[in-house]
């Protein structure tokens, strides 16, 4: 197994004087190897969102390195931070956030032409395997919240990418329709050896990763390993 | 919750957007000033002229004029000692200007001392016999002139100066100064002479400009028994007949500040929609713990109230300073064009800025209450999405563009109706303008659509995909803030394009009438200041000259309303001028000779006469029937004109006095030594031998200064319609900020959203221009025929001119990039922020 992502001392403040006022993450230290998953879990302003947005690279630790790959994204410009979250990341979001005037198949091929490789195969493929094969000229609205869920994992997961950050996808969904939602992030994670970190304070949700990691003060926890 | 309370909450709202409170601030300020500013320019213009009658009518009753152009001296007697006169006074009123004081003209007035004493503060009354006798016999003519005057080009009593008379100079004296406790306001610059003394200096020997009088009878008696050709008048009516003229003028002033608020209008509804929609989720909330519907609305309207309040009273001082500094301007425009008039400066009055301030509350409120409207409709529920706005603009747009034919269909309605009324030319211009208001969310929504595809598919862009995009999205904001630019860029490529045409048809038209090598036109030719004999005789047998034609034109009343009746030479012209006969031919010269006469367009239009009609003209000898045997095109007055031969002018006016002539020179004889022959011969004739292109040039260059004021309203309402496209930028960077961000999240790095942002400014400036494209052109067809024609009766060639188009779109979209500029500095700062709003 090749180690994928490892946060060293990461910690986070965020301060409106010289002091911190509120401290999400407090001398964060974690390993994930390539295809290994893990389930976020802490109350409401614990820090869950803040973590997921570290480690996508799309906010930055008030101090502590984070390495994905063996490469430091402390380090790293803005511009190759975008690049970073461009071919690397998949965010999947609670509120699914679809671009409203781009069609689903526009949607969905938007980060392969982020990429450059505006491959229309490869997004009707995906669009397939979420279950929605005949949706690609419809607009969103149009769309139930699960079936825009669906099509904004099949956006995530278009590029193939090796991180999938997950922000309580299943969150404004019903039990039945959460659960066919896991289900499809489990295939999909599966089927491209992904890594997954998700944020869920649904308890149907916890058999989709083995690992159960608590956001406590600041502090991350290891709660459960489910074998 | 209480009004006072909701009110201190939207305050709070205005601190954190000042800048798009201030953007709106200044949307109705421009449009308010720009009213006013017009409005204060016409009052100041009208103001001017009548001031300026009153002081020279004195005590006068009534006057006597002559529907001909001058009054013989032996009719004086006759009205003196009719039963119905008091008192009477010869008047010599001519404008003239000296070598000592540049460009101010002086209105030179010729009395006699004795007669006009009952009539006139200023005669030199007061000074003793000496003074007296030498006002009356100096060998120098003597004069008396504005203090004001005076003393700005620091002239002494005992100077002599320089009377520029048809480019020949004449001396005369200043013998003292017109104290300015007995001129007042009046703001003209005055010369008193001795009426002989005029006469002699002004060519006018023999004959009279006015005979002023004070009735103690019944003018009826009087006026019956005048001799022919002769009307009484009075003040008021020679001020109606001067503003009569000028009506058209202001008309269009009028017009063009319209639109200029026209635009203002949708600024401020673009700032009230975009703050009602930005607060939707407060107001909602407000409603949800408690506060009532009604005065969240009125806390709603009364903040707009206050916001068109500061606008105005911002606009009122813009309006004045605007006029203050382009009064001098204008004023010599309607000098040179119509009549001089010497506005020496404006006075803002309660009703004007009253008129302001109604102009500014009312655009406010137009702005105000769709906005308000839609906080009315809208259920309290928390979280209503932007989405759902949109959806509703989504479905709005159909209507709208039905409207939109609707409109289409009635301006081209009113265009036809502006036979009837200009008012109706007018109303078609704005209709017009609305019309293509009203297609714009719908034709930008699909253009958007298919301009991203293409962009995506043809260059690979995917910053201009999104962008497209991003305006479709915002449709409710981008089609208001793009119909504003297009109403405003519409009424530039309209005016410019009709600027363009009528300079193109003015040019055709001095192509075909100047066909003379040299002109000898004295600027003083519109004062009626006739060239010297010797002039004409020294030239007219000159070997190298092949014919001298001879031009004068006179002011004569039709039906008691003022043309221009203009005397040629027929044997002459009709060789060698091309005349654009607009109804008739070149063999209307030979009827010409016979004592027909051509008229101008706009004089047909005016008094309605058509060809093959008669047409009566006032002459010493009575009214006198003319035949109309062709109609032309012709620019040089829109009061309008008639030709006739010399030879019948000369038989029936008993007067040969020529104001302008022109040399044919044989072949091979060069222009430039007969133009040195003259001004050495004749002193003071520099400047006004002209050649053929020099004088070309002059009038086009008269043509450009009075259209110059268009360039500054167009200017304004440029920028009105360009703040509205930051504010739409703004706009749609506060309310799809949660796009924006996940496009940062999908790894969209800054420069990219930066580009993305910049596009969408470029693609709605295109758009705009579009549309602007189209409704210029129809605006075009509509201001020749529908407004030109009916306000002045002429004719003009549309002609579209590429570089007006090339210069529109690329000062907009140069303007569009600027205007986006701050939105996407701040655009640039959000970065990928962290925190993605969950909704
Ligand atoms: N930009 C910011 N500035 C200041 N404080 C912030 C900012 N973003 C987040 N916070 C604070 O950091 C803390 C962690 O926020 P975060 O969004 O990570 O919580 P969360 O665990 O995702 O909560 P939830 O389950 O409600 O989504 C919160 O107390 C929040 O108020
Ligand atoms: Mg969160």
């Amino acid at each position: 197994m090749t180690e994928l992502i490892r946060l060293e001392n990461v910690s986070k403040c965020y301060s409106s004087g010289p002091n911190c006022d509120v401290f999400p993450l407090f001398s964060v230290n974690l390993e994930l190897d390539q295809g290994s998953r893990m389930i976020l879990l802490g109350k409401s302003g614990s820090g869950k969102s803040t973590f997921l947005n570290i480690v996508g690279g799309v906010d930055t630790p008030t101090s502590g390195r984070v390495f994905f790959n063996g490469t430091e994204l402390t380090a790293l410009s803005q511009a190759d931070l975008a690049n970073y979250r461009r071919k690397e990341v998949g965010f999947i979001f609670q509120s699914f956030n679809l671009f409203p005037t781009l069609t689903v198949g526009e949607n969905v091929m938007l980060p392969l032409e982020l990429v450059g490789t505006p491959n229309k195969e490869k997004a009707i493929e995906l669009l397939d395997a979420v279950g929605l094969p005949d949706a690609w000229q419809k607009f969103p609205e149009l769309l139930s919240g699960g079936e825009q869920q669906r099509v904004a994992i099949a956006r995530a997961l278009v590029k193939t990418p090796k991180l999938i950050l997950a922000d309580e996808p299943t969150g404004n969904l019903d039990q039945d329709t959460g659960n066919t939602i896991l289900k499809l992030i489990d295939n999909v994670c599966s089927l491209n050896n992904a890594t997954l970190i998700m944020v869920t304070h649904s308890q149907d949700a916890l058999w989709i990763a083995p690992r159960h990691y608590r956001l406590r003060s600041g502090r991350l926890e290891l709660e459960t390993v489910i074998n | 919750m209480s009004f006072t309370t909701l009110l201190k909450f939207n305050f709070r709202y205005y601190k954190r957007h000042s800048l798009l409170a201030l953007l709106c601030l200044m949307g109705i300020s421009l449009g308010v000033g720009i009213v006013i500013a017009v409005e204060l320019i016409n009052v100041s213009a009208l103001a001017s002229f009548s001031s300026s009658i009153d002081f020279l009518s004195g005590k006068a009753s009534h006057s006597v004029v002559s529907n001909y152009g001058r009054i013989d001296e032996e009719d004086f007697r006759s009205i003196w000692t009719d039963k119905s006169v008091a008192a009477a006074s010869p008047v010599i009123d001519v404008m003239g200007t000296t070598v000592e004081t540049g460009s101010d003209s002086i209105r030179f007035l010729g009395i006699d001392p004795f007669l006009d004493s009952s009539f006139r503060a200023w005669t030199p009354q007061g000074a003793d016999d000496k003074s007296l006798l030498i006002f009356l016999s100096n060998p120098v003519p003597a004069v008396y002139l504005s203090e004001g005057l005076a003393k700005k080009h620091k002239l002494k009593t005992g100077d002599q100066l320089t009377v520029l008379k048809a480019g020949i100079e004449k001396k005369i004296k200043l013998i003292g100064m017109i104290d300015p406790s007995v001129s007042g306001s009046l703001t003209e610059n005055i010369g008193v002479m001795d009426i002989a003394a005029a006469q002699e200096l002004f060519g006018r020997t023999g004959r009279l400009d006015r005979i002023d009088l004070v009735i103690n009878g019944d003018p009826e008696d009087l006026r019956n028994s005048l001799p022919q050709g002769l009307v009484l008048t009075d003040a008021n009516s020679r001020k109606a007949t001067l503003n009569s003229i000028l009506y058209s003028f202001q008309l269009n002033l009028a017009a063009m500040s319209l639109l200029a608020l026209f635009v203002g209008v949708f600024l401020i509804y673009n700032f009230s929609m975009f703050s009602v929609l930005s607060r939707r989720e407060d107001m909602s909330l407000l409603l949800t713990i408690g506060s009532d519907r009604r005065s969240l609305i009125g806390a709603f309207i009364a903040e707009s109230t206050l916001l068109g309040a500061a606008g105005s009273f911002i606009g009122v001082i813009f309006g004045y300073l605007v006029a203050y500094f382009s009064i001098n301007m204008v004023s010599s425009t309607i000098s040179q064009l119509y009549y001089q008039v010497n506005v020496g400066s404006v006075g803002l009055t309660f009703p004007i800025v009253l008129s302001g301030v109604a102009v500014g509350f009312v655009a406010t409120l137009v702005g105000v209450i769709l906005p308000s409207f839609e906080v009315a409709v809208t259920p309290p529920v928390i979280g209503i999405k932007r989405q759902s706005i949109e959806d509703r603009a989504s479905s709005l747009k159909g209507w709208l563009l039905v409207l939109g034919a609707v409109f289409f269909i009635l301006s081209a309605f009113c265009a036809w109706a502006s036979r009837f009324s200009i008012f109706w030319g007018f109303t078609s211009a704005f209709g017009m303008t609305l019309a293509f208001a009203l297609f714009t969310p719908y034709s930008l929504s699909i253009f958007t659509h298919h301009l991203g595809t293409f962009l995506k598919k043809t260059f690979n862009s995917l910053t201009g995909f999104l962008a497209a995009r991003n305006v479709k999205a915002s449709l409710s904001r981008t089609s208001i803030a793009v119909a504003a630019l297009a109403v405003a860029l519409s009424m530039t490529i309209g005016v410019d394009t009709m600027i363009y045409s009528f300079r193109t048809s003015v040019a055709d038209w001095l192509d075909g009438s100047l066909q003379g090598d040299i002109y000898i036109s004295p600027e003083t030719t519109k004062w009626d200041h006739p060239l010297p004999e010797d002039l004409m005789e020294k030239f007219g047998s000159d070997p190298r000259v092949d014919w001298l034609e001879k031009y004068s034109t006179f002011d004569i009343y039709i039906d008691g309303r003022l043309a221009k009746l203009r005397v040629l030479e027929s044997e002459i012209l009709s060789g060698k001028a091309r005349f654009n006969f607009i109804q008739g031919s070149q063999e209307s010269w030979k009827e010409l000779v016979k004592g027909a006469a051509f008229i101008s367009e706009s004089l047909g239009f005016r008094f309605g006469i058509k060809l093959g009609d008669t047409m009566k003209l006032p002459t010493p000898k009575g009214l006198i029937e003319f035949p109309v045997v062709a109609i032309t095109r012709d620019y040089s007055s829109d009061q309008g004109t008639v030709q006739i031969d010399r030879n019948i002018y000369r038989k029936l006016w008993g007067d040969d006095r020529v104001q302008s002539i022109a040399l044919f020179l044989r072949p091979g004889v060069s222009t430039e030594e007969v133009k040195s022959d003259i001004i050495a011969e004749f002193k003071g004739l520099e400047r006004t031998v002209v050649s053929n292109t020099q004088m070309r040039d002059t009038v086009l260059g008269i043509f450009d200064k009075t259209f110059a004021p268009t360039a500054t309203l167009k200017g304004v309402s440029l920028l009105v319609g360009l703040l509205g496209v930051a504010t739409a930028m703004m706009a749609i960077l506060m309310e799809r900020s949660s796009d924006i961000k996940v496009l940062g999240y999908l790894g969209l790095n800054s420069g990219q959203l930066g580009r993305m942002n910049i596009y969408q400014g470029l693609i709605m400036g295109l758009f705009a221009f579009l549309i602007a494209s189209l409704c210029g052109m129809a605006l075009t067809y509509i201001i020749v025929h529908a407004i030109n024609f009916r306000s002045f009766g002429w004719s003009i060639d549309i002609k579209l001119n590429p570089w007006v188009f090339f210069e529109t779109l690329s000062l907009t979209m140069a303007a569009c990039f600027a205007s986006s500029l701050y939105p996407t500095f701040r655009l640039m700062r959000i970065k990928s922020a962290p925190a993605l709003k969950e909704e």
